[in-house]
């Protein structure tokens, strides 16, 4: 299977999550997004890694599922705090600030 | 197969960030061990020594650099050369300053919630405030972004810039939400900070992806070899090098990429937002700067133009939207975003007098806005029965208290006019050197609009010292409504230094010039 | 001369056998009673929304512990390939990941000491 096949996926994936982060009022739903569009990134890392046969491509993607990880507590964090708050995830409740 | 082959790492070309670091890990643990009467002292103590002790390390090392000439740290992961130790003492100086103003309690309180994670106006908030408790994680916090800060100038690959963009996010994220007043604005500032910057920072690491795609490597030497031998995969690589761009200029707060900026440093509390304003810009701006300097000249005829257009956005709608503001913070917010404007301006140039001038321009505005936050945490409301409340952030509130109050007035025009870019100020002379290497750099027609832009700027700065020295005060002399607090004189301390800084880059620049001047190359 | 595949199929399928038959033992033999709270969505043991938020409580200890698991959870991704290639790493490897384990410590221990970890 050609490893351009991979690409799209990614590219495809990477679309979807940021189309979610966009469209998508729940913030944990756009914050799915994110996570979604990491890791397009990191198939497309391994991807490449592949192509050019050297390893640093599957490095770097460990390093982006940590990071992502750290990411994700902190905000589940912010989240839930919110939720507390308010009793919603709502992007949209979140209004307070306006120009 | 190859030998592994442990790579060399010099500890010492390393200490400013070991320091920084070492000492946040040492303030979790202060956290967990040390009891609850003593650790505030125990972390101000201790973050405060931290970057004290790491700007020592910089001085050193610059030494040492002159001396014996730039070199690449761990496996070249990192470069130390002179502007990315000229960037982290800036950086290092502008954060001692924004830890004063963050460890100050003015009015008995500090500017953070005293538990966190308590529903904001329920019982056990008020029980938390009552027993005095102090949420000071936000030391270890604070000193955790310092030191991704400082590996940010030095990186130069892209996954050690990655991580270290990770680093001093993560814990800005959650130091925006725990102010001590209105919280829900501060969660709501925490929450869309965090969304957002996890959204630009996924764009980031597909820039990393493609731009290791293109080139097989993540170093910017290699990729700036890589950049001539076009190979059909063009495109690849100007993507790639543009999403890298926009994850930085998203931290920046460039225009398109700025909604984050008013609201985030509107909610955050304001120590927070002073320590992030200025630090935050400079750690992105050197990283920019090396990233630019070192892999773009080979493609400035593809990106030259998408530069230009964001810097003459940033510029416009910087300074048109801080003149409809009537709150202090979000005012300050957009002049921030018109700032990143005038910066732009230097990195574009390429010339290498664009790197010393950005540098001298961030020392300028980091401490004119460090200053100008930690008086902002002063300048209070009081309620009907005489409480100090909230911070009075409404422009009409700061009215005439350039008589009740003149240093404080007197220090806020100090830095108004710094940002402004008035003569006798470092402000002044950053802009100059800035729209110089600009010309340079043939970029005339931006240098035009920045000319344009900051003099319209000036018109809503000069409003504010028009209304603390010439506008009658709303309330009346025995209940003015807004107050003074006094402080524990730390923010007292960081302002001084704010102001003689200001004053001296204006007045006796050539010291600070001396130094920028002998940064104006990055090593490939 | 047998497959060295073969007892690999048989784990394979004795996992499928206990997997699917513990559903359909419970599925004949199990005691059938649904109530409000059986049929419910489940979120985690929260009441669902829409609920008071002054009046309730908010069970803040499954977020605890799920955001506990997923820090140390993931960032044990760096040991598998530590440990694969650890004859070759040596010293040099060893010692790195004593540093690492015990920046992943620091945090277990903060969080220990705070209370994190106590169930009630």
């Amino acid at each position: 299977m050609s490893l351009v096949n991979y690409l799209v996926l990614s590219g495809i994936l990477f679309s979807i999550g940021s189309i979610a982060v966009l469209t998508r009022r729940n913030a944990i739903i756009a914050f799915m997004g994110v996570e979604l569009m990491l890791n397009a990134a990191n198939l497309t890392l391994v991807t490449f890694g592949r192509l050019h046969g050297d390893l640093h491509g599957q490095v770097i993607a460990f390093f982006v599922m940590v990071v992502a990880a750290a990411e994700v507590v902190i905000g589940l964090a912010i989240i839930v705090s919110i939720f507390r708050t308010r009793g919603s995830a709502s992007i949209d409740d979140a209004n307070l600030l306006k120009s | 197969m190859n030998q592994f082959v442990p790579p060399e790492i010099d500890w010492a070309a390393l200490s400013p960030v070991l320091i920084v670091l070492g000492l946040a890990v040492v303030g979790v643990l202060v956290e967990a061990f040390v009891p609850m009467r003593a650790r505030r002292a125990t972390q101000v103590v201790l973050a405060v020594v931290g970057v004290g002790a790491a700007l020592v390390a910089v001085a050193w090392r610059w030494v040492v650099v002159q001396d014996e000439g730039p070199t690449a740290v761990v496996a070249g992961a990192l470069r130390e050369d002179a502007p990315a130790l000229l960037a982290q003492a800036i950086l290092l100086v502008c954060a001692f300053v924004g830890l004063l103003v963050i460890a100050d309690r003015s009015s008995g309180e500090d500017a953070f919630a005293p538990a966190a994670a308590a529903i904001p106006g329920s019982a056990y908030e008020a029980e938390a405030r009552k027993a005095g408790l102090a949420q000071t994680e936000v030391f270890p916090l604070t000193m955790f972004a310092v030191g991704g800060m400082l590996v940010f100038p030095a990186a130069a690959d892209l996954l050690t810039l990655f991580i270290a963009l990770e680093v001093l996010s993560l814990p800005l994220y959650l130091l925006a939400g725990l102010a001590r007043r209105r919280r829900l604005l501060s969660q709501e500032a925490s929450l869309k900070y965090f969304l957002l910057g996890a959204f630009s920072s996924a764009f980031f690491l597909m820039g990393i992806a493609l731009l290791y795609g293109y080139s097989g490597s993540v170093r910017f030497d290699e990729l700036a070899t890589a950049v001539p031998a076009t190979s059909g995969l063009d495109g690849m690589l100007l993507a790639g090098v543009l999403l890298v761009i926009v994850g930085l200029l998203f931290k920046v707060g460039a225009v398109p990429f700025h909604s984050w900026v008013p609201d985030v440093y509107q909610g955050a509390p304001t120590p927070i937002t002073g320590f992030m304003a200025a630090c935050t810009k400079i750690a992105a701006f050197a990283a920019l700067l090396r990233f630019v300097y070192v892999v773009v000249p080979g493609l400035q005829w593809d990106l030259t133009v998408a530069l230009w257009v964001i810097a003459i956005l940033t510029m416009i709608v910087g300074t048109v939207l801080a003149v409809v503001q009537t709150d202090m913070k979000r005012m300050l917010a957009y002049s921030s975003v018109a700032h990143a404007g005038f910066l732009l301006l230097g990195v574009i140039a390429l010339v290498p007098s664009g790197i010393s001038s950005v540098l001298f321009y961030l020392l300028a505005y980091g401490l004119a806005t460090v200053g100008a936050f930690g008086l902002l945490t002063l300048v209070r409301e009081r309620d009907a029965d005489g409480n100090v409340t909230g911070e009075a952030l409404h422009l009409s509130q700061w009215a005439g208290l350039g008589r009740r109050h003149p240093v404080l007035a007197v220090c806020f025009t100090l830095f108004l006019i710094s940002f402004a870019g008035i003569p006798l100020t470092g402000g002044f002379i950053g802009k100059f050197l800035v729209f110089g290497a600009a010309i340079e750099g043939g970029a005339w027609p931006l240098v035009v609009i920045a000319v344009l832009a900051s003099a319209a700027a000036a018109f809503f700065y000069v409003r504010v010292i028009v209304l603390m020295f010439f506008t009658e005060p709303a309330g009346t002399d025995a209940d003015p409504g807004t107050t003074v607090v006094r402080t524990e004189g730390l923010t007292a301390v960081a302002v001084v230094v704010c102001a003689i800084g200001t004053v001296l880059l204006g007045v006796l620049p050539g010291p600070i010039l001396d130094l920028t001047a002998s940064a104006t190359k990055f090593m490939l | 001369m047998t497959n060295p595949y073969i007892p690999l199929l048989i784990m394979g399928g004795l996992a499928l056998l206990l997997g699917v038959g513990g559903l359909a033992a419970s599925a004949v033999i199990g005691p059938k009673r649904y109530n409000k709270i059986k049929v419910d969505a489940y979120e985690c043991g929260i009441q669902p929304s829409p609920h008071s938020i002054g009046a309730g409580r908010f069970p803040i200890k499954y977020y605890i512990v799920a955001m506990t698991f997923i820090i140390f959870d993931i960032e044990v991704v760096f040991l598998y390939p530590w440990a694969v290639s650890f004859a070759e790493l040596a010293g040099f490897g060893l010692i790195a990941m004593f540093g690492f384990l015990f920046l992943i410590t620091v945090p277990f221990v903060y969080e220990w000491r705070r209370g994190g970890l106590d169930w009630d």
